[in-house]
């Protein structure tokens, strides 16, 4: 009887001792003795064939487009071209070369050639009136 | 005019007709030269009047700026839309572009219209389009709810506006933007033209947003695929305010007493919205919120009518449609790799993607409003002419800019820097689709620096 409970503790004992579980690092050390290795909590997605797979992982020179390399490598060219050297850069030009907008630049040379103008003659650089005076009309007094 | 639109209509025949393989290429061409000859737009010879003139289109220099942001716009949603659409099949792909198309088309003849019936038309038909993006490729079972949200908000708003635009027909006898706006005014005495007025205004002011009927705009946001929150911050939301502009004109002079609570309610908005960005979590919800503020300000410049405000509110309603949508461009970078919109999971950023982080800056930059990007320039001109309305503002303003950058920081920040999680080190580099469609946002806005006179309107 006492034999057959000693056959069952070491397994007893194993059972025991695996209830409380200690934090042993799972991943291989690197070999640099005393480095900190980082738990790998997420093994590397090229080895799980169910993950989410880098599209960088088949195509390293992936940009985002497409996963065809060459749709890929065509649409960037073209994006990039049509995107920043025609619609930024010539689009951008044409917009610079536009005429003087609202004539603002037109404003500004128009009232330093009047004030040159006007300090030359010694006349006010801007009359009182906004109006001439000569072509108000007003009712005189008395009358209906 | 038809340069334009003829082309955006010939992109749908592209769409269903290009081979599957160059689907994508050949749509984001054809969208980009489409924005080139809408550049075209910016040719004014005069600084009033309107021009490309035919009996339904026009283009003057309030519709100009408006016009070629959704031009340039379209090439920007299909570069974004591409990797998340990558697994679709490609007729469910085409059907998404065309959905993006018909969006652009709807677009183009609201801000070009020289009818305000023809603009209402265009205005509501811009939701159905935009419906059927937000509820069939959201990604999260809310955003069926959130569609009903942003359809009834805005149609509840909308049927007041179609009433009061057939009440102006009968007593101006048109609808013509090109005579109203010289016509003499509307009789506006009794209780029914506060009406008139209200149901005028409240169709725009649901779609601007004003803080008080704003609550579709989260939702429609953060539930919406990245094309969807790109154009809804960008375009749509600015549909409202250019409507406000348009139609102010014809609601004088009521508006001198009446639009009180809605300019207190917006500014209000700027500071809710602000406190509110400083407490989110999910970061496109801080994005949609911010859009609430700046919004808002641009909603209280149009209520008050004086020329800079207008200018200001423009100005401002161009260079938040760049930031926004780049800060939406952004934030579904970090949702394609985590899936999540949680900013705690996706901390430290910038160790890992460097040049993510400088677009990240800039786009935070350009969101707080920093000189000399025309986002300060339309601010500041907003806050000035509140100024000169009433002194009190300042204090709302003040509040709400200081706000703003403190949520702008700290969404930075919280993206950014600090520490880097571990649980995240298996993300994919970014890609230079992402790069260029970033720089495609924030280059013209750099640009604008140079020449804010496009931007300015007709007001200064």
């Amino acid at each position: 009887m006492l034999t057959r409970l000693s056959r069952l503790r070491p397994s007893l004992s194993r059972l025991l001792y695996n209830a409380p579980a200690r934090f042993v690092s799972q991943s291989k050390s690197t070999g640099a003795a005393g480095s900190p290795t980082v738990t790998e909590v997420h093994p590397a997605a090229a080895h799980a064939g169910h993950g989410e797979v880098s599209q960088y992982v088949k195509n390293p020179d992936f940009h985002g487009f497409s996963s065809d390399p060459v749709v890929d490598e065509w649409n960037m060219r073209v994006a990039f071209f049509f995107g920043i050297s025609m619609a930024l850069v010539i689009g951008g030009t044409f917009v610079h070369y536009l005429p003087d907008h609202s004539m603002r630049q037109w404003a500004r040379r128009e009232a330093e050639r009047l004030i040159v103008e006007r300090e030359k003659e010694g006349l006010p650089l801007i009359g009182e009136n906004y109006y001439d005076p000569n072509k108000i009309v007003l009712a005189t007094a008395g009358e209906e | 005019m038809l340069k334009i639109l003829i082309p955006t209509v010939m992109l749908v025949v592209t769409t269903w007709n290009v081979r599957a393989k160059w689907l994508w290429p050949a749509t984001l061409t054809h969208s980009l030269l489409i924005s080139m000859l809408s550049l075209t737009w910016f040719a004014h010879t005069s600084e009033t009047g309107w021009k490309s003139l035919n009996s339904y289109m026009a283009t003057d220099l309030i519709s100009t700026p408006l016009l070629v942001l959704s031009c340039w716009l379209l090439p920007i949603m299909i570069l974004a839309s591409q990797n998340h659409l990558s697994q679709e099949p490609a007729n469910r792909q085409r059907t998404y572009i065309s959905l993006l198309i018909s969006l652009q088309i709807f677009l183009i003849l609201a801000f070009s219209s020289t009818e305000i019936v023809l603009f209402f038309l265009m205005f509501e038909a811009t939701l159905i389009p935009t419906l059927m993006i937000i509820t069939r490729w959201g990604s999260q079972a809310e955003r069926l709810n959130a569609g009903t949200y942003f359809l009834f908000y805005t149609l509840a708003g909308s049927l007041p506006l179609l009433v009061s635009i057939l009440y102006i027909q009968t007593c101006a006898g048109t609808t013509s933007l090109l005579i109203l706006h010289y016509a003499p005014a509307l009789p506006m005495t009794s209780f029914a033209d506060k009406l008139l007025w209200a149901g005028c205004l409240l169709a725009f002011l649901v779609k601007m947003p004003l803080y008080g009927i704003h609550l579709w705009l989260p939702k429609a946001h953060v539930e919406a695929p990245i094309a969807g929150s790109m154009v809804l911050a960008a375009v749509l939301l600015k549909l409202g305010g250019y409507g406000m502009m348009r139609i102010m004109v014809i609601l004088e002079p009521l508006t001198k007493e009446l639009c009180y609570p809605f300019i207190i309610l917006a500014l209000w908005g700027v500071i809710m919205t602000g406190s509110i960005c400083l407490r989110q979590t999910d970061l496109k919800s801080l994005i949609a919120y911010s859009s609430v503020g700046h919004m808002g300000l641009v909603a209280a410049a149009i209520l008050i009518q004086t020329p800079w405000s207008f200018t200001g509110a423009l100005i401002l309603m161009i260079a938040h449609g760049l930031t926004s949508s780049a800060l939406f461009c952004l934030a579904n970078t970090n949702y394609e790799r985590t899936h999540s919109r949680t900013m705690l999971l996706a901390r430290g950023l910038q160790a890992i993607f460097p040049l993510m982080a400088s677009w990240w800056f800039l786009a935070s930059l350009a969101n707080l409003a920093l000189p000399p990007l025309p986002n300060l320039m339309g601010e500041l001109m907003i806050v000035t002419s509140l100024f000169n309305w009433s002194w009190f503002t300042l204090l709302l303003t003040g509040a709400g800019t200081l706000i703003t950058a403190g949520y702008s920081l700290y969404m930075f920040l919280m993206t950014q820097r600090g520490p880097l999680p571990v649980h995240i080190l298996g993300l994919e580099p970014s890609h230079s689709r992402e790069h260029l469609l970033l720089t495609l946002h924030l280059l013209p806005l750099l640009l604008l620096i140079m020449k804010p006179e496009l931007i300015w309107g007709w007001a200064i």
